[in-house]
């Protein structure tokens, strides 16, 4: 074999480690797009698609069965003047707080309680027992819900009555029909944001709790000054994704109450249901929908801003 | 060694990648048909798709009509799509978004509640097919009460021939009856009678009993006791026309100087003060204790309850006699009046039937399907067992009700043949803003002191006037 010979077999094997390398590149390039692919097109087309045309539509008159016609900002300066509408989104600020800090603050403190004092097994079973309501249809635990919460033949009352206390009319009062729906959505939601708090706990060095109790810590000022501190990043994503949810409760008003008495128990995403589907403004709807997002994004905007103020990472 | 392990690798991921997309491709191609909704009865081929509310098992019991028909018209292909919906609001909706994908069916059954809706802006009219074919339908118009025909009409128009149909008349458990030291109520029982009939079964079972239980609904709820009162929550008028239907058909009926060209509910009408004296005659019965607060939603609990013998009265169509039944109670268990009188003693009424779509493909054919289908023999077959009143009277008899009850079944074919001017469930094309509009008043009504009645009627007022403003 000649000298030349093995150059140029040498040239052309460092050719193709060369090109093989470059080739290489180029998948890696690609490769994770092509993996993300089917995501964004799924998102494109049946997130973001919606989006701009929910944003669209709400510039149009529409009914589904007539040509949509230009209307500008009528739709939003009709729906701010609508009292219903009005009144729904109050509502909807209003179960937000009570809801939120209900859900947030019982899911916090069954997670500590659960961590700290139960035996492995029970706490599996705790943890089980609190998520299990959020597999269940809300729909379908509202309705089992109305039976329960019935003034006359309702069980809630016919347990009341073994302790003196007269027939609650539950669903048919504006406080008792709003009571009955915040119970019901925290019943069902609390443990999502109870499986955030135990893994927040499980992520909190012992050696922390060690170090408060030789500096004399105890009881609840070890989970003031040690837990609440370390616990703030969860806190955050939980309250987040609490309060964008509740932001959104549709199905227990719905079901329950079908947003009364009254406007009592009526919902910014119920206003958004009956003025599309029912009175078949669809421009409005998407108005109103529009505004509901605004919202949700100023809110969660600011949560994170003013989380710098109490989020404490270790 | 390390090569061929690398070999492996690629060809293991190329398979596995492979495998992946053949998964894909094939699970695409299987699942083609859902994808596409060709799936969905009567896409993709010619035959006659038909949108009824209810269940799959709805839609079977439909199958021994469709063979009778394919009987009679081989040439048509009939499939039927049950949307199951909570009420016929819901119904209505998934029809409009039927609509709205470019996938309507060609013909929906649907009640009094969409009957404008449908007729402003989706339903064909029957007028040709009806003249057409006027000697077959003779004997239709002559077994079917008018008052149901006038509710299906729009603006001169027919758009539906009733199915079936439903009164509020007034159920009430005997034994309660009996329990309270009372007889069976008279036909021309007032509202002063109803309400001294709850006192005494009040009276009589003081604990776990309630003697009137109503919900807050259009059918049911507060509208007959407006109509007992002679009013309504709407401005009731009626537009000319459709004397081409009344002349060919009803001639010779009594009541042919009441007929029109359809009903409008125009305006609003809740400041009425016979409005708010039958809203505070209900708000009397709640305050009492002799009824109850409302409840919004339909009265689905309610056929347990009564069939446990824990309601006194409640109002109801024929259709629940067959639920009392299939909930276990006798038919000597429970009884059925009209609904008392007050200024008069007109009912309301709810009626359904098929309607055919203006995008229909072969709306001759979807004609033919709605003259079988009001036709006997078909609703013999739709019809074996009372979950409804049939619009045709002669089928409201003895064999009917053999082994269910009630014993004064005929009180709901009586209802329309002795009070003549009872009418249909206020719905103009808005129905659905006009409902939301009243059930989210009436609870506040009668379950408050009068200030609270008189707000809330003002409140239905300034909604029922934005909900009317408003486009179909």
């Amino acid at each position: 074999m000649s000298t030349a010979t093995t150059d140029m077999s040498t040239k052309r094997r460092h050719g193709a480690a060369a090109k093989s390398k470059t080739s290489g590149k180029q998948r890696q390039r690609w490769l994770p797009w092509a993996f993300l692919a089917p995501t964004i097109l799924g998102m494109g087309l049946f997130t973001l698609v919606p989006i701009v045309a929910s944003v669209l539509l709400a510039f149009f008159r529409w009914d589904i069965i007539s040509a949509p016609s230009f209307v500008g900002f009528d739709n939003f300066a009709e729906v701010v003047q609508d009292p219903t509408v009005r009144v729904s989104f109050l509502n909807t600020i209003v179960f937000v707080v009570v809801a939120v800090a209900l859900q947030l603050g019982l899911a916090l403190a069954l997670a500590i309680m659960v961590q700290e004092k139960l035996p492995a097994w029970l706490r599996v079973f705790f943890r089980s027992a609190f998520f299990f309501p959020l597999i269940l249809s809300a729909a379908s635990v509202s309705i089992f819900m109305r039976y329960l919460f019935n003034e006359q033949f309702g069980v809630v009352n016919w347990l009341l009555s073994f302790v003196g206390i007269p027939a609650v009319p539950w669903l048919t009062t504006p406080g008792g029909s709003a009571a009955v729906v915040i119970l019901v959505y925290v019943w069902q939601n609390f443990g999502f944001s109870f499986l955030l708090f135990i893994g927040g706990l499980a992520s909190i060095p012992t050696e922390t709790y060690e170090a408060a109790s030789i500096d004399g810590a105890t009881g609840w000022r070890k989970h003031l000054h040690v837990t609440l501190p370390l616990l703030s990043p969860t806190t955050l994503v939980a309250s987040v994704m609490a309060i964008i949810n509740a932001l959104q409760v549709f199905d227990q008003p719905y079901v329950l109450t079908r947003g009364g008495p009254g406007d009592s128990t009526r919902t910014a995403v119920m206003v958004i249901f009956e003025s599309a589907f029912q009175r078949l403004e669809f421009g409005q709807a998407s108005a109103i929908g529009v505004i509901l997002t605004l919202i949700i994004m100023a809110i969660t905007a600011a949560q994170f801003r003013l989380s710098k103020r109490f989020v404490f990472y270790q | 060694m390390a090569g061929s392990n690398g070999k492996l690798r690629e060809i293991s991921r190329r398979t596995a990648l492979g495998a992946l997309g053949a998964g894909i491709v094939g699970a695409t191609v299987a699942s083609w048909p859902r994808l596409t909704g060709m799936d969905i009865p009567g896409r993709g081929d010619n035959s006659l798709s038909i949108a009824i509310m209810g269940t799959a098992a709805d839609a079977a019991a439909r199958q021994r009509v469709i063979d009778a028909f394919a009987r009679v018209h081989p040439e048509i292909r009939v499939k039927v799509q049950a949307i199951q919906a909570a009420d016929w609001k819901d119904f209505f909706t998934k029809i409009l978004t039927m609509v709205a994908a470019g996938t309507p069916p060609d013909v929906v059954y649907v009640a009094t509640e969409g009957a404008q809706l449908f007729a402003e802006k989706l339903a064909h009219p029957l007028d040709e097919y009806l003249r057409r074919d006027a000697a077959d339908m003779k004997e239709y118009f002559a077994d079917v009460h008018p008052s149901l025909v006038e509710a299906f009409m729009y603006k001169g128009s027919l758009f539906q021939l009733p199915i079936d149909w439903n009164a509020a008349n007034m159920y009430y458990n005997t034994s309660a009856l009996q329990q309270a030291g009372l007889e069976r109520p008279s036909d021309n029982w007032t509202q002063a009678d109803f309400r001294n009939t709850l006192a005494a079964m009040r009276k009589a079972r003081p604990q776990d009993f309630t003697p009137y239980y109503w919900t807050n609904r259009l059918f049911g709820g507060v509208v007959p006791w407006l109509y007992a009162n002679d009013t309504s929550f709407l401005k009731e008028t009626k537009s000319g026309g459709g004397g081409w239907l009344w002349d060919s058909f009803y001639a010779q009926d009594p009541s042919r100087g009441l007929r029109s060209g359809g009903y409008q509910w125009l305006e609003p009408n809740a400041d009425d003060p016979r409005v708010y004296e039958s809203f505070d005659y209900l708000r009397g019965l709640v305050k009492d204790g002799l009824g109850v607060r409302p409840e919004e939603g339909g009265g689905n609990s309610l056929v347990g309850l009564f069939a446990s013998n824990r309601i006194g009265m409640t109002p109801a169509g024929g259709y629940w006699v067959e639920g009392l039944h299939e909930a276990g109670m006798k038919e000597d268990g429970f009884d059925v009046q009209f609904f008392p009188r007050w200024r008069t003693q007109r009912h309301q009424f709810g009626t359904a039937g098929y309607a055919i779509m203006k995008t229909a493909k072969d709306k001759d054919a979807a004609w033919e399907w709605l003259k079988f289908s009001s036709s006997l023999e078909a609703m013999r077959l739709v019809f074996p067992t009372p979950n409804t009143t049939p619009a045709r009277r002669s089928m409201v008899n003895e064999q009917l009700y053999a082994g269910r009850g009630p014993k004064h079944w005929k009180v709901f074919y009586d209802t329309l043949d002795k009070f003549p001017t009872t009418g249909p469930i206020p719905a103009p094309p808005q129905q659905a803003a006009v409902e939301t509009a009243l059930m989210k008043n009436v609870s506040l009504a009668v379950s408050g002191d009068e200030r609270q009645l008189k707000q809330a009627l003002d409140s239905m007022q300034r909604d029922l006037e934005i909900a009317l403003r408003r486009q179909a």
